[in-house]
């Protein structure tokens, strides 16, 4: 980011491969309607473009993306609500060419969809930020803005309700 | 952490985590990266110009400022110091008996270089106050708030010189002749020339600061620009300000005729009294201060 700070585009080439893939996924599991989940997703980058002068090397590059994730996020849920995003609404390319292990990835899906749908919005985004980001108890509590008691808290319950779920089906 | 981990639940969620963003949606926003890599160039160009003209002007201006400012105080301070100095004596008065004394031929103008001072520090310290004080001419040549500056400058001079003519040793003599005075005329005569007696002053010593003026004004190869020199008279002004003591009495201005008389000036003494005398018609002399002032016989 600092690379880029200083007017080299390349290193947001390679900042942007790094982390598009899962900061959209964090999006759009964070929002139920896929067109909304990609704007507010290149609202995110687009944020990190301007705010790229302002940039402190003071916490990782990951936590302050997804801090301004967060925040966009917030903002989104306070205009209108928190839908989570309906993964049966777009097909998901699957690598795995077999109908039958697709049919079941599916079911797996749509059980793990529901079960993350059920989920508090807190915890849904502490358990995302966890798996998507990779982000220690600490950095969700930074990019949150709480504390890490609280967000300990949340992911230990995002995983007790998730695993609860799987352990159903 | 060890406690919330599951590897299961993120096992599951790992094989779950198919979606990407689309490719039309990765161009505009590295386009938008790209542009702003290229805005972040531009500036380190043009905002240098920007920047060296802006620093130019602002030094400019501060300039500007700072010679406005100045000369603004400068006429301010100059102009409160002409009023202070004014209220005391009045300066058309003093500058027509400066005139008188200076047009007669064998005045004491004409004296005054033999003339010793009595205080050499007190003229030392004059000494710049006194140099733009130039002759009449070079004077009249000079814009007003010039000429004014020169005038006010000479009569502070003229100020400290009547009281480094008080020497210690006219000092008993005073005392001496104010028992002799007339008690009930005495306070009369005091509040009655005390507004004359600096005028009267400097009348006598006019014509010395004169001749001391264009001795320096001589010796001083190349003169100081009125510039240079304004400040330096500025310092010299705020020092003989501080020095001045109330103008001269009558007794203290016979005393300085009767000094020149023993000096054996006697035409500046002549002067000096029919001048007083002029000044003061209704002041009794005292016979003993009489004999001092007169010319003998």
């Amino acid at each position: 980011m600092l690379a880029y700070r200083g007017g080299d585009a390349r290193a947001f080439e390679t900042l942007y491969s790094r982390h598009r893939a899962r900061l959209f996924r964090f999006v759009l599991r964070s929002i139920k309607v896929r067109a909304l989940a990609e704007e507010l997703y290149q609202e995110v980058w687009m944020r990190v473009i301007e705010a790229r002068a302002s940039y402190k090397p003071s916490a990782r590059f990951t936590t302050w993306l997804y801090t301004i994730a967060h925040n966009r996020l917030v903002d989104h849920w306070r205009r209108g609500g928190l839908p989570l995003v309906s993964l049966d609404d777009h097909d998901a390319p699957s690598s795995t060419p077999d109908p039958a292990h697709h049919a079941e990835a599916r079911e797996t899906l749509a059980r793990f969809a529901e079960a993350l749908e059920k989920l508090p919005p807190a915890q849904r985004e502490a358990f995302l930020l966890h798996e998507e980001a990779g982000l220690s108890v600490p950095e969700i509590a930074a990019a949150t803005a709480s504390n890490e008691e609280a967000a300990k808290s949340r992911l230990r319950y995002a995983m007790a309700k998730l695993k609860a779920a799987l352990d159903d089906g | 952490m060890a406690d919330e981990l599951d590897p299961k639940v993120s096992q599951r969620y790992q094989e779950l985590r198919t979606e990407e963003p689309p490719r039309e949606l990765d161009q505009v926003i590295l386009a938008a990266a790209h542009r702003a890599a290229d805005r972040a160039h531009a500036p380190l160009v043009a905002p240098a110009g920007r920047h060296r003209w802006y620093f130019a002007f602002g030094a400019v201006a501060v300039l500007v400022l700072a010679v406005a400012i100045t000369v603004q105080l400068d006429r301010t301070q100059l102009d409160s110091e002409a009023l202070t100095v004014a209220s005391a004596p009045p300066v058309s008065e003093v500058r027509k008996e400066r005139e008188g004394f200076s047009s007669e031929p064998g005045a004491l103008a004409d004296q005054a270089p033999a003339r010793e001072v009595p205080a050499p520090e007190t003229r030392k310290k004059s000494a710049p106050a006194a140099a733009p004080a130039k002759p009449q001419p070079a004077e009249n040549a000079l814009p007003p708030q010039a000429a004014e500056v020169a005038r006010v400058d000479r009569l502070e001079s003229r100020r400290e010189q009547s009281l480094a003519a008080e020497s210690p040793s006219a000092q008993p003599e005073r005392k001496e002749q104010a028992p002799a005075a007339p008690a009930a005329e005495a306070p009369s005569n005091q509040e009655q020339g005390q507004d004359q007696s600096s005028a009267v002053a400097g009348s006598l010593l006019g014509s010395e600061l004169q001749a001391r003026g264009s001795r320096e004004a001589a010796a001083a190869a190349a003169p100081p620009s009125q510039a240079t020199a304004r400040p330096q008279a500025k310092a010299q002004e705020s020092q003989a300000i501080a020095a001045i003591a109330p103008p001269l009495g009558p007794e203290q201005l016979l005393e300085r005729i009767a000094e020149l008389r023993r000096e054996g000036k006697h035409a500046d003494a002549d002067k000096a009294l029919a001048e007083f005398r002029q000044r003061y018609p209704e002041y009794r002399i005292s016979e003993q201060m009489l004999k001092k002032v007169e010319r003998p016989k």
